[in-house]
């Protein structure tokens, strides 16, 4: 029934069409951050580069100081490796027990949850760092993973308890009867089983500990341990128009985060379906 | 907050081996069956991280709401007074029709967007794969890079005004930015093309989920593309119209870091919303608890509007 | 290159507003000082405001120090400019800030003297830095007599100009009349007079503030403190509505660039470096960096000139930058020795150079021949000058609200006389 046709051939192309307009910001990036100093201004705003050239990425990845952006790149993968995996482990656990929970904390619990997502952050910023400077976790990585895990939790465990609202109990129940442990069912059975929603949660969670700025700009200040959106900053401030590089170190700082999207986006996709399925 | 945390008695009753069955609530999951999974301590250690970063720091900055406390030294407390100070504030209006023009334009614009795109995509193009992850492309971008990028082409030397000097309408050539008109399009532009991919993706999920032959039984018996849409698609997608719509809004209502990006609020507040108030405010004029007490406000309009989705999707026939 | 602090604050106001955009998620900054990693008296931390990768004046000026004192350890925080005041009060209140901060005189500003004395987060300075007060700026220094912050160099604020552009063009105007003409002038020959960043409130601000000059504050320097005992209001005063109206008078006149409303500052460091517009107002420190930034061009620092035959020629020069100490500091000592030696005629000398200022101390015996600031001369010497207005301000929101009401005025939503009472409302 549905196959290739030409109506469908007009659609692809019609897509595509849309896509190329959709994307055309990205055209910009790229070319304009291929433009070396003098084109800037001398070539219109439109035009591709002359002469390309990759000198703006160079000094991108070879800024020092506060903007060392390979530092950085290399603090971020921390933090948001240590984040997600904060997220996806007590985002797990806690999503599986006030989800298979029959009691009535459990669904209170929930709802604490789900409140928390609608809470506004700006007023918790001030008593919190206080709070993480006197447990002496500003300045260091540690500090970030726990507080992003905490900040992002709320949203880990409200798609994680969706998720194992729509699944089935039978096969902890048959590994029950196979004399498995309540651990043992966690980890062997059911963790894997939430593989969609585990993809789900690290892109959410990866996409914002990733991008977010500020939180690392305060909590992080005046460390060495600066976070990538951070030394993009040090470094863009100190350009005044210079687009060509700041679309450098945009790009520079926007691969990773693509690159874990097409690694995951299968199983985000499933995930999303397995959460609207339920 | 979404339709899937709706009970859905009728369909939990059948829950099938290793799928999820549709909408199992709370309530009935395991009812009768006398077992528990897991541990419940295994919650604690999530449950105290979020009551001590989400509830107990709110708490004490929510406190300084009704204090007239400037975000340093000594305060007093004041009561009401924030409140009512907001309430007569005639700025404060604005800033909330921004806020809710924003909101639900982007809510709208983008959902339509994401949902045209991943019905083009649904079913037999060969290229799926890469145009999805085209049109997701923009969601992955941080809000400051989005904000560069986007600065960068509504600047009155930047390629917008050069494509329509380049078309023979240089007239209309304008700083998009700080035109009193046109700054808030401007800003719906930006959220709409960052939130479409989002939306898409949401969309192609649900559409993932509709059977293909019930698809092809509707175009048999001679449903007509819309007619088919109408009947079949659109309650297959129907949670996921609601997942998006709802976060959608509640991101929306909030929406803070490209408004203050892109215009700063301007030009002379014509962008201006509660959420770029609340830091103002809170943090950029001292005014501590009038920002906290705005704060409130703005969280209790998104519980608000929250509800209000969740009230609709419940009462949807259909469901 | 030497970075100095004003036109780090130009560059990071350029983008100062993407900055902003990550506090949804948390709202405030700082960041972790360094006064509890002493022990050695010898060791304090510096924080100060910068946005840029280039050593600002005061890290240039700490580190002459710990040459001169090798046994001195310094460590340096610097914050990006638009979160720094936020930054300062988190870290005061959390006390962790660092040991010696630079802070500014008056109220007007989250970094103000004033509200941080008060709470008794600084520490209250000696008679070295009472010396150093700038002549009748002792009340911003601190409450009751007492002086919070060591002055660092005095700010002129008033035009930046292109002299190179400035000769191409003619003369430069010298009354409002001539100036206007000169708009036109330019403006038929694809060139502005000025280059505004209009989307940027702090040069809004200091534009209105500057067409105040010889409008307010030429004829009545205590006008600030006349609205503190509210003798007058900003909407009742015929000065600052003159001074907005001129806004729409440079308006009308050409005298902006193209898409000025929607340019941030970048728009002025472009249009001055390239001459295609002749004058920005911007603080008259970032002379020496468009000078280092562009080869070949001069670049000098001029007065607005006030309507004809007025003869109130006026403009702004004060302290507009302090070291304070942390009042919870445990290196006081330390901190106060390098202030001691900041304070030196040597060093002020030495640091208004770094920065591109006029020295704190010696300024009448100051040769302005010759050097960027020889067209003000004769003004600072005949005393016509005063404080930057929004020092004196009780908060940051009068500024705001004048800041982005000038832009209002620009792009045609809102009326002097609007600003004005939004002016008074802030006040409170």
């Amino acid at each position: 029934m549905f196959r290739y046709t030409k109506l469908t051939l007009l659609r692809e192309i019609g897509l595509w069409a849309l896509a190329l307009l959709f994307l055309a910001p990205f055209y910009f990036l790229v070319t304009t951050a291929l433009k070396p100093a003098n084109e800037l201004f001398t070539t219109s705003a439109l035009a591709p580069p002359i002469n390309p050239d990759f000198s703006n990425f160079v000094a991108v990845l070879s800024a020092k100081g506060n903007s060392n952006v390979l530092m950085g790149l290399v603090n971020s993968v921390i933090i948001t490796a240590g984040s997600i995996l904060g997220l996806v482990a007590l985002g797990s656990v806690t999503g599986y027990v006030i989800s298979r929970s029959t009691r009535r904390w459990s669904k209170a619990a929930y709802y604490l949850f789900l409140v928390a997502i609608i809470l506004p952050g700006q007023l918790g910023a001030v008593p919190l760092y206080m709070g993480a400077r006197s447990l002496g976790l500003t300045g260091s990585a540690w500090g970030l993973i726990i507080l992003y895990t905490g900040m992002l939790l709320p949203l880990s465990i409200f798609l994680y308890s969706n998720f194992f609202r729509g699944l089935g109990t039978d096969y902890e129940e048959a590994a029950t009867i196979d004399g498995a442990s309540k651990s043992q069912i966690f980890s062997k059975v059911v963790f894997p089983m939430m593989a969609p929603a585990t993809g789900t949660v690290t892109i959410f969670a990866g996409l914002i500990v990733w991008n977010d700025f500020f939180t690392s700009l305060i909590f992080l200040g005046g460390s060495a341990n600066q976070t990538l959106p951070v030394a993009m900053y040090y470094y863009i401030g100190s350009l005044v128009s210079e687009w060509n590089s700041i679309f450098a170190i945009v790009i520079v700082s926007m691969i990773p985060i693509l690159a874990l999207f097409l690694f995951a986006q299968k199983r985000f996709i499933q995930g999303f379906s397995g959460g609207l399925k339920g | 907050m979404t339709a899937t945390m709706q009970p859905q008695m009728e369909a939990a009753k059948a829950p099938r081996r290793g799928r999820r069955a549709p909408g199992a609530g709370v309530t009935t999951r395991s009812r009768g069956r006398g077992l528990e999974f897991g541990h419940w301590w295994w919650a604690l250690p999530g449950i105290a991280l979020v009551f001590a970063i989400h509830y107990v720091a709110t708490g004490v900055g929510g406190f300084f709401a009704f204090t007239n406390w400037t975000g340093i030294g000594a305060f007093k407390v004041t009561g009401w007074v924030n409140f009512e100070a907001i309430f007569k504030d005639p700025t404060k209006v604005g800033a909330l029709s921004n806020t809710l023009f924003l909101a639900f334009g982007s809510v709208l614009l983008g959902n339509i967007a994401g949902l045209v795109i991943a019905l083009g995509l649904n079913r037999v193009i060969k290229t799926r794969y890469v145009l999805r992850t085209l049109f997701f492309m923009p969601v992955v971008l941080s809000p400051l890079a989005t904000a560069y990028i986007w600065k960068y082409i509504f600047d009155f030397d930047g390629p917008l005004n050069a494509f329509l000097t380049a078309i023979g309408a240089g007239d209309q050539a304008k700083p998009w930015l700080a035109d009193p008109q046109w700054a808030i399009w401007t800003v719906l532009v930006v959220l709409v093309w960052s939130s479409t991919g989002f939306a898409m993706v949401i969309f192609m999920a649900g559409l993932a989920g509709v059977p293909v032959e019930v698809e092809e039984a509707a175009a048999i018996d001679g449903a007509n593309l819309w007619q088919r849409f109408r009947n079949v698609t659109l309650p297959a997608i129907r949670p996921a119209v609601a997942i998006a719509t709802t976060l959608g809004i509640v991101q929306g209502l909030r929406v803070f870091d490209p408004i203050m990006a892109l215009t700063g609020g301007g030009p002379a507040g014509a962008t201006e919303t509660l959420a770029t108030q609340v830091y103002k405010q809170a943090f950029a004029l001292g005014n501590f608890g009038g920002g906290a007490a705005l704060a409130l406000v703005l969280a209790a309009i998104i519980l608000f509007f929250a509800v209000i989705q969740q009230r609709l999707t419940r009462s949807n026939p259909e469901d | 290159m030497t970075q100095h602090r004003r036109s780090s604050r130009l560059k990071a106001a350029a983008f100062a507003i993407p900055t902003i955009a990550a506090l949804a998620l948390t709202g405030c900054s700082a960041s972790a000082g360094g006064s509890d990693s002493s022990g050695g008296s010898k060791e304090f931390s510096l924080s100060f405001a910068t946005s840029n990768t280039i050593e600002s004046p005061f890290q240039v000026l700490a580190e002459k120090y710990m040459e001169a004192n090798p046994d001195v350890k310094i460590t340096f925080n610097p914050q990006p400019n638009d979160s720094y005041d936020q930054t300062l009060r988190t870290q005061l209140q959390a006390g962790n800030a660092s040991d010696i901060v630079v802070t500014s005189p008056g109220s007007g500003q989250g970094r103000s003297i004033l509200p941080l004395a008060e709470a008794g987060f600084l520490e209250p300075l000696d008679d070295t830095a009472k010396e150093l007060l700038p002549e009748g700026s002792a009340g911003t220094f601190g409450p009751d007599g007492r002086v919070f912050g060591q002055a660092t160099a005095i700010t002129v604020s008033a035009l930046v100009t292109n002299e190179g552009a400035v000769k191409e063009a003619g003369e430069f105007p010298a009354d409002f009349e001539a100036l206007e003409e000169q708009c036109k002038t330019l403006e038929s020959s694809g060139k502005s007079l000025f280059a505004l960043a209009g989307a940027a409130p702090p040069n809004t601000g200091l534009t209105a503030m500057s067409l105040a000059a010889s409008r307010v504050y030429a004829q009545d320097p205590k006008w600030n403190d006349k609205r503190a005992a509210k003798e007058v209001t900003f909407a009742g005063s015929e000065g600052w509505k003159s001074a907005l109206e001129a806004v729409n008078t440079l308006k009308d006149a050409g005298c902006f660039q193209k898409g000025a409303a929607g340019a941030g500052f970048d728009a002025i460091t472009k249009g001055l470096a390239s001459g295609t517009a002749l004058a920005g107002f911007i603080p008259a420190t970032s002379w020496k960096q468009l000078q280092s930034a562009t080869a070949g061009s001069e670049f000098g620092v001029r007065a607005l000139p006030a309507e004809e035959g007025s003869g109130k020629d006026f403009l702004y020069a004060s302290a507009n930058y302090a070291f304070s100490i942390n009042a919870a500091s445990k290196n006081k000592e330390a901190a106060k020795a390098f202030l001691a030696w900041a304070a030196e005629p040597e060093q002020t000398k030495a640091f208004a150079e770094i920065d591109g200022a006029l020295p704190v101390s010696g300024l009448d015996s100051y040769d302005f021949e010759g050097g960027a600031y020889k067209n003000v001369g004769d003004l600072i010497k005949d005393g016509k000058y005063g404080p930057l207005p929004n020092i004196q301000w009780p908060n940051s929101a009068v500024y705001d609200a004048l800041a982005t009401g000038v832009q209002g005025i620009i792009t045609g939503q809102k009326t002097p006389d609007q600003v004005l009472q939004a002016m008074d409302a802030a006040w409170g």
